[in-house]
């Protein structure tokens, strides 16, 4: 509940978690294992059947509140459907996301991220020459931080094969 | 004393201070820019600082954590925007007096007000420490697992008119840690006969979700705000005169800190909270507050920079982190084999006086930096938020693709960044998950490890610590009961 009053996309979300918690509680038999002759509190059981409880307690607990506070402020349901829907919005950048990293042991760390800047910039409305330049100098200036300077763990990208020998070796340790 | 010597030691070092350099100036820097913050620098460098020495990883992240708030005063006050969610409450005098043409007084307060908070915690864990030393070898199982019962109840009633979502979520988060085989009859929970779930959900994929990708979602989706910046005029040392005429403000602000900073689960914004009322309790002119009163940023900025340092206190005796920034604190020991906990002060105590030492450095370093760099910085705050969403889930990308090279882990983190945006556009607390996961664990191992001597269940809390612990959850909620009571019959 936000902290002043009713928050709308409330009841949807409380909606939701109480869904998820149901799912949940209905695969404790068959997700937890209950062994015999072990006392209650030993069971491997006993511990998520404690959160879900209180995950189930406290949702119940919120969505009486949320539904005592959403009678007392109006009738907001197309609101309530216009705030859901606003949630998928990151779904897009979430396939860009997804899409870099699927892109990295293909394309290479550099290439990708490259990539994955200036499109961005561009989705994001810069169209100016100097922001994209600005872009692609922040995308190259983090894979020389990371992948040359502090050799952080990032697969080689396999197109680094079809490179010359000498320089194959290069970017697939520097970049 | 001589251990206080030894652990200077470390200082030979020039790799431990670059790191030094590098923490504190990268830490005012990303405190500064609107955001972004420590939580999301933290959690992006955690992973990169794997293949470091453990010294130097750990004394980068130290210093972002210990510095970034000071940074954050700066937004604050010249543009009403907090840099860190804990200078909110800077905005209400800070920028005031920017629009009263003090931009420059105000700043430089919030720095003084900063420093004597930050050095003032230090010296107090300095002293502190021999007495920690004693008592935390005395901390047996079902005492941390009353410590960490404590921190989560306290976690969940500090959010005020939120506390029933805020249970649901450290349930939920406690309820994620639970995930995986479990280490003692190894068996499968939770895994859906998904091999990738065996090892359990790894925090920082959930923590990069909750908190930096999520960020980035907001601020790819929403719009770039200009902002006009005030000029500053002045002296830089103009602050340190309001400072020393309202040292009493900042002794008690700085003392605040650091009793909330201790107290797991409460962390910087209630230690401001009741810092700023005393203020304005004690002041000749109480309706100066919110209006441009010196005494309001003093109180603000001593308290929640006071807290960092603090909040080590439980993280180190006893591995209990109180809020997010110790949970991540946490993992960068584990991820360098340092293990919080009653033995670090029984055996390697010199590391901790090092940590202390660093922290007492890097507000050094801050203070010199801003004095003279904070004309620079004013450039930085301009930075496009849109452009810095996409910075952001690109640093994202780094933190949790070098974790194990997992396609999963970033669908996972994903995910998460999508619940952390669903939660702060709904105003709801994303905090409660992280400490959930964190203090769930460590539960679940305390009360799996006191069994063997438990027969009922007041044998949890027939230990003294583990007694005395008990008593102040129930009076703790006894109050918090009590206070939501009062406030129904006074409504009605």
């Amino acid at each position: 509940m936000g902290k002043e009053g009713y928050q709308v996309g409330n009841l949807i979300f409380v909606i939701l978690m109480l869904f998820i918690v149901s799912v949940f509680l209905i695969s404790i038999p068959y997700e937890t294992k209950w062994l015999n002759n072990i006392p209650l509190v030993k069971q491997p059981r006993f511990w998520p059947a404690l959160c879900l409880a209180g995950m189930t307690l406290f949702s119940l607990l919120y969505s009486v509140q949320v539904w005592h506070s959403y009678k007392i402020q109006a009738d907001q349901f197309q609101s309530e459907l216009e705030e859901s829907l606003s949630w998928v919005r990151p779904i897009e950048f979430v396939f860009y996301f997804i899409l870099y990293v699927w892109l990295v042991p293909l394309i290479g760390y550099l290439l990708s991220t490259l990539l994955f800047f200036s499109l961005l910039t561009i989705r994001s409305g810069y169209r100016t020459l100097s922001m994209l330049a600005i872009s692609l100098a922040t995308g190259f200036g983090i894979v020389v931080v990371f992948k040359s300077l502090l050799k952080v763990k990032i697969v080689s990208g396999a197109i680094y094969d079809h490179l010359p020998d000498g320089l194959s070796t290069f970017f697939m340790i520097y970049f | 004393m001589d251990l206080i010597l030894a652990s200077f030691e470390i200082f030979l070092r020039w790799d431990v201070w670059v790191a030094i350099l590098i923490g504190s100036v990268g830490g005012v820097i990303i405190g500064a820019i609107p955001g972004v913050g420590p939580a999301v620098a933290i959690a992006i460098l955690l992973p990169a600082t794997y293949s470091m020495d453990p010294i130097i990883g750990i004394t980068v992240l130290l210093g972002i954590y210990g510095s970034a708030m000071y940074g954050g005063a700066i937004p604050a006050i010249l543009i009403n925007t907090p840099g860190t969610p804990v200078n909110a409450l800077t905005t209400y005098d800070g920028y005031s007096m920017t629009k009263d043409n003090k931009a420059r007084r105000a700043i430089t307060l919030a720095y003084w007000s900063s420093f004597t908070g930050g050095i003032f915690s230090i010296i107090a864990l300095i002293l502190m420490t021999s007495l920690i030393a004693k008592v935390a070898p005395l901390f047996g199982s079902r005492d941390i697992l009353m410590a960490a019962l404590l921190g989560l109840v306290l976690v969940v009633i500090s959010h005020r008119k939120q506390t029933l979502i805020a249970g649901m979520l450290v349930f939920f988060g406690m309820f994620i840690s639970t995930i995986g085989m479990e280490n003692v009859k190894y068996t499968k929970r939770f895994t859906f006969d998904q091999s990738w779930l065996l090892s359990g959900v790894d925090l920082i994929t959930i923590l990069l979700g909750l908190f930096a990708v999520s960020q980035a979602f907001i601020l790819l989706i929403g719009d770039d705000k200009r902002v006009s910046m005030p000029t500053l005029k002045g002296k830089k040392l103009e602050g340190l005169f309001d400072l020393i005429k309202y040292k009493t403000v900042a002794l008690i602000s700085a003392g605040m800190g650091v009793i909330m900073g201790i107290i797991p689960g409460v962390g910087e914004f209630l230690a401001q909270f009741f810092s700023y009322n005393i203020a304005r309790g004690i002041s000749k002119k109480p309706e100066r507050f919110g209006k441009g009163a010196p005494e309001g940023i003093i109180a603000a900025e001593a308290a929640n920079n006071a807290v960092p340092a603090a909040a080590m206190i439980p993280l180190l005796a006893l591995g209990i982190p109180g809020e997010a920034l110790t949970a991540m604190m946490l993992s960068v020991f584990y991820v360098h084999s340092i293990i919080p906990g009653p033995d670090l002060f029984a055996n390697h105590i010199d590391f901790v006086y090092g940590l202390y030492e660093s922290l007492f450095l890097i507000n050094i370093i801050v203070m010199i930096f801003l004095l003279f760099a904070t004309k620079s910085l004013l450039k930085i705050i301009q930075i496009p938020q849109r452009f810095l969403g996409i910075t952001i889930l690109g640093l994202s990308f780094v933190g949790v693709y070098t974790l194990r090279n997992s396609m999963i882990d970033c669908i996972m983190c994903a995910v998460f960044g999508v619940l952390g945006y669903i939660l702060k556009r709904l105003d709801l607390p994303i905090v409660p998950i992280i400490l959930g996961m964190v203090l769930g664990s460590i539960m679940e191992q305390k009360f799996r490890a006191s069994q063997a001597r438990i027969d009922t269940l007041f044998d949890y809390i027939n230990r003294p610590i583990s007694g005395i612990i008990f008593a102040i959850i129930v009076l703790t909620l006894l109050i918090h009961f009590w206070a939501i009571w009062r406030q129904y019959k006074r409504q009605n």
